[in-house]
């Protein structure tokens, strides 16, 4: 869970970008990386453990402080796991300590069913750390929407949003930057909602 | 898995005294003390030439790498990295379920001396939590001072 130091009212938050091979999780962090506007030294430098072939191995890691949130030093620690298959133990290490997720899901017909299945694997690995899905704020991002053979939103709502509690989701070019701020501060903004609610003054 | 405390002033203050005789008594560069998610808690020495918040992020997904190599081998844990450099080294070890203390150290330090002064750090480190998450277990968190006012642009693209 998320660090709070009260001697330097200091807030860090984790949140993870989950999804299938090659679906644009390190794409997002790079255009974060490359585009987000920042007070003097608040970016932090993108950390990209990578093969030759720009797969991630291990994770990517991007620290940043959000602009406007007074009162608190908010910083953002921004992770990717690695979408391969036979990379799952990594995953599982990435994901501890989570605060929020992003589910980045690719719109291509053809890659359905490891969207589904990475989901699937998501939920298992939160499992394995006794962590509940329901319980941790996450949004979905329907990536590479400029690709001819993309599957309508409405279907990948209902392949990937179809859960008692429907999440927000964006549709995103992650390497044109489009949806990828938005992702962004939809996470942070419910991250930051869920403690507020855990901790409103409770009525005499 | 066990929430982390929450830290209050006193907490920091003692966590970097324990750090600090660690430096003096081992003359070592720099102490962190870190989750094992990867969050940086605190650190004493010279942070001036060292990106601590990446160094974080890195030794706990080094450290974690190594349990699961562990019990590859059937050991149960190894509990602690050392990498060796030329001119500094490196020295990751657990201070309880959720904590790492990673302490960088020239390289002509032997790994032996850090070791010994940091078995004496880690058991103050670790009280120091016991008391903080005793103190409040319900790991509470205070943001009354947050400004959620405008949450939509808390990340804005460069125009």
């Amino acid at each position: 869970m998320a660090i709070i130091n009260q001697a330097t009212k200091e807030l860090q938050v984790k949140i993870v970008y989950y999804g299938s091979a090659m679906c644009g999780k390190t794409t997002n962090l790079v255009q974060v990386h490359d585009h987000v506007q920042s007070a003097a030294g608040n970016k932090g430098k993108l950390v990209s453990l990578a093969t030759s072939s720009d797969r991630t191995l291990f994770f990517d890691f991007l620290p940043i402080e959000a602009m406007s949130i007074k009162g608190f030093k908010t910083k953002f620690q921004l992770y990717t796991v690695p979408g391969q298959v036979i990379y799952n133990t990594t995953r599982q290490l990435v994901l501890r300590g989570v605060d929020g997720i992003v589910f980045v899901a690719d719109s291509q017909y053809e890659k359905m069913a490891e969207n589904v299945e990475s989901f699937q694997n998501l939920e298992d690995n939160l499992q394995a750390l006794k962590l509940r899905l329901a319980d941790i704020p996450y949004v979905l991002q329907y990536n590479k929407r400029d690709l001819a053979n993309v599957a309508p939103v409405e279907y990948l709502e209902f392949v990937l949003n179809n859960r008692d509690v429907q999440v927000p989701s964006f549709t995103s070019v992650a390497h044109k930057c489009e949806g990828v701020f938005e992702t962004l501060n939809m996470i942070t903004r419910m991250l930051l909602h869920k403690y507020i609610a855990q901790n409103a003054p409770q009525s005499a | 898995m066990a929430n982390l405390p929450q830290l209050i002033e006193e907490d920091i203050l003692r966590l970097n005294e324990a750090l600090r005789k660690l430096l003096e008594k081992s003359e070592a560069a720099t102490a962190l003390i870190i989750d094992k998610g990867g969050f940086l808690i605190t650190h004493q020495g010279d942070s001036e030439q060292f990106d601590v918040t990446t160094i974080a992020a890195l030794s706990s997904g080094s450290y974690l790498a190594n349990q699961t190599l562990a019990n590859l081998v059937h050991e149960t844990s190894f509990n602690s990295v050392y990498q060796q450099g030329e001119n500094l080294s490196m020295f990751v070890v657990n201070v309880n379920e959720e904590c790492l203390l990673v302490v960088i150290f020239k390289a002509q330090v032997g790994i032996g001396t850090v070791k010994y002064f940091a078995t004496e750090s880690l058991e103050r480190i670790a009280a120091q939590l016991k008391a903080a998450q005793e103190r409040n277990p319900g790991a509470a968190l205070d943001l009354s001072a947050l400004n959620l006012a405008n949450t939509a642009e808390l990340f804005r693209r460069k125009t």
